[in-house]
């Protein structure tokens, strides 16, 4: 179930991210061409967007296994090893990105006292992402190493 | 401790860690071992992803899967078999050139070996090449993508060198150039010794009619480095124009694609996106760390040690680059090796321009050097042959590539002149 909601969230997450990037980078090139006055924020919120959408899609790129690896050296080990090495990778990678999911919300409680510089929101609001990138690398990883211990 | 930080990252490479995750734990290991707050992890992460220029590479990535969603591949295969096929060995010729045209919108070279090797390798094999030819050629050509603009490790090159993006564009159209001629010089004369067959010439008007079918692809490559170096653009505008077009194009004049449809390609971009950018994040935090270790300077000071001879540097590196880019994947290379040598090599006099064109071509020929070149495996994968029969079949192709890389580095106006023809 929660497997399920949080594909969903990331994936739609990822849309909606992808779409409002795209968005805003046109309406930055449109009212550069056909309006008097440039929208200060919308390089800011291109960056805002992008990264979350990023963040989104960290998860389901582990998921969907887009990240590079080598494995050249992994092939010539036994099954047997192979089966260790895969459960230790997944288990420093579950670790690595949880420790960075529990500082991504000490940051983003830092983030509260900034103010961004052309939009009117805190800073927390784009460091929430670094939350979402972490946590979301983090559970997937759990996910596989719960499936190779079965 | 940096030798420890660099052991657990290879360790972690050797044990099939993404590399992205293998640079992460090994910045982890250091920020524990020095007692360094913890959250130095998202910060540095989110500071390295959080660059405007940088908005481009997904833009570009998505314009290029939605053009090859699009039915373009398969117009550009057909493009160049009218103009090349009645060539002796027309088919391996008509792949260099497909490679060639689809550079300019696919960016990397790997995605070009998958889109165009799985056309091309059946398509060869069955009229008689042989399959480690086959597989070679697909493998070879695919590294014309990065140096062609547009080119996602370029990219990456200016985001670190703090160069222009749109004068290192420019600066790698003539050497890819260059590397296409070289690569079908190769694949003409060993068709030719092996009688590789030939198609009837295509009359003038399936020619115009199949190049009225690319066009509008091959517009996009005009859009974007007409919009980038006339000014009009910034690269991050650029790419989501490109992504707009491919999009018009795919859906209206190609009609292939659908609302559906494009949602599987946006979210099957962005995955690839953000594998490159985690990898950029932690890069960010090992670059920190190098430098705080005082890395770049010892590097630098025990190269100009040996020898301050401005060549024999460059072939220093190049020999580093080459060995790095055969078991490295470029992006990854590039952000943990391009801002240490690119300070020795302006030192010792070379035009930051020039050497980043130099180092995006050597860790790009890592792609097809045996025996672990990425490229050489997929190519291998799709036409199901041996790695040693591609690797074998590969070594002529990596000669020219070498040869290439040799004149690119020893002159530098190959690189320098179309830059500097539109400055001025």
């Amino acid at each position: 179930m929660i497997k399920k909601t949080l594909g969903r969230f990331l994936k739609y997450g990822t849309l909606i991210s992808t779409y409002c990037l795209i968005a805003s980078v046109l309406l930055q090139i449109f009212a550069r061409f056909f309006l008097t006055n440039t929208p200060p924020w919308t390089e800011e919120a291109s960056r805002l967007f992008f990264i979350y959408a990023i963040a989104f899609s960290a998860g389901l790129a582990l998921k969907n296994e887009a990240y590079v690896y080598l494995d050249v050296f992994y092939d010539k080990l036994s099954p047997k090893i192979q089966k260790g090495v895969l459960w230790a990778v997944r288990f420093l990678t579950f670790i690595l990105f949880g420790l960075m999911a529990c500082y991504a919300l000490i940051f983003t409680k830092n983030g509260l006292s900034e103010t961004s510089a052309s939009i009117p929101m805190p800073m927390a609001v784009s460091f929430f992402s670094m939350f979402i990138l972490a946590a979301s690398v983090s559970f997937y990883a759990y996910l596989d190493l719960k499936k190779s211990l079965k | 401790m940096i030798g420890l930080i660099i052991f657990i990252f290879l360790i972690g490479l050797v044990l099939r860690f993404p590399i992205a995750f293998a640079l992460g734990l090994a910045c982890l290991v250091y920020v524990l071992s020095e007692g360094i707050p913890l959250i130095v992890l998202p910060m540095k992460m989110y500071s390295g992803i959080d660059v405007f220029v940088l908005l481009s590479i997904p833009g570009f990535i998505l314009a290029g899967n939605l053009m090859n969603h699009g039915g373009l591949t398969a117009k550009i295969i057909s493009f160049c078999n009218h103009l090349l096929g009645h060539i002796r060995g027309g088919l391996s010729l008509a792949n260099i050139g497909a490679s060639m045209l689809f550079a300019g919108i696919s960016g990397t070279a790997v995605s070009d070996t998958a889109s165009i090797g799985s056309v091309m390798i059946p398509a060869m094999k069955k009229e008689g090449y042989d399959e480690g030819f086959s597989c070679a050629v697909t493998a070879a050509s695919s590294t014309v993508g990065p140096i062609i603009p547009p080119s996602v490790p370029m990219i990456i090159a200016a985001t670190l060198g703090g160069l222009s993006v749109g004068k290192l564009f420019l600066a790698g159209a003539v050497p890819g150039f260059l590397l296409g001629i070289g690569l079908s010089a190769v694949a003409y004369y060993i068709s030719v010794k092996r009688n590789y067959p030939k198609h009837e010439r295509s009359t003038l008007t399936q020619i115009f009619k199949s190049f009225v079918e690319t066009f509008w692809s091959l517009l996009m490559t005009f859009i974007i480095l007409y919009g980038i170096i006339g000014g009009i653009f910034t690269p991050t505008e650029a790419s989501i124009i490109a992504v707009l077009y491919a999009y018009v194009i795919g859906q209206f004049v190609y009609k292939k694609l659908s609302f559906r449809k494009v949602q599987v390609v946006i979210l099957d971009s962005m995955k690839t996106s953000a594998s490159l950018m985690v990898l950029v994040g932690f890069a960010n935090l090992f670059g920190w760390i190098l430098i705080t270790e005082r890395l770049p300077q010892l590097v630098s000071s025990e190269i100009l040690g040996f020898t301050t001879n401005k060549y024999l540097v460059l072939l220093l590196i190049n020999l580093l680059l080459i060995f790095v880019g055969t078991f490295m994947e470029t992006i990854a290379a590039l952000l943990i090796l391009f801002p240490i040598l690119l300070k020795v090599a302006v030192t010792v006099g070379v035009d930051p321009i020039h050497f980043s064109v130099i180092a995006v071509l050597n860790l790009i020929i890592g792609l097809t050097t045996p025996p672990v070149g990425v490229c050489l495996f997929v190519a291998s994968s799709i036409g199901k042959t041996s790695i040693a029969k591609v690797s074998k079949a590969s070594l002529p192709f990596l000669a020219v590539s070498l040869i290439v890389l040799a004149l690119v580095t020893l002159i530098p106006q190959i690189s320098l002149f179309l830059p500097g023809l539109f400055a001025e």
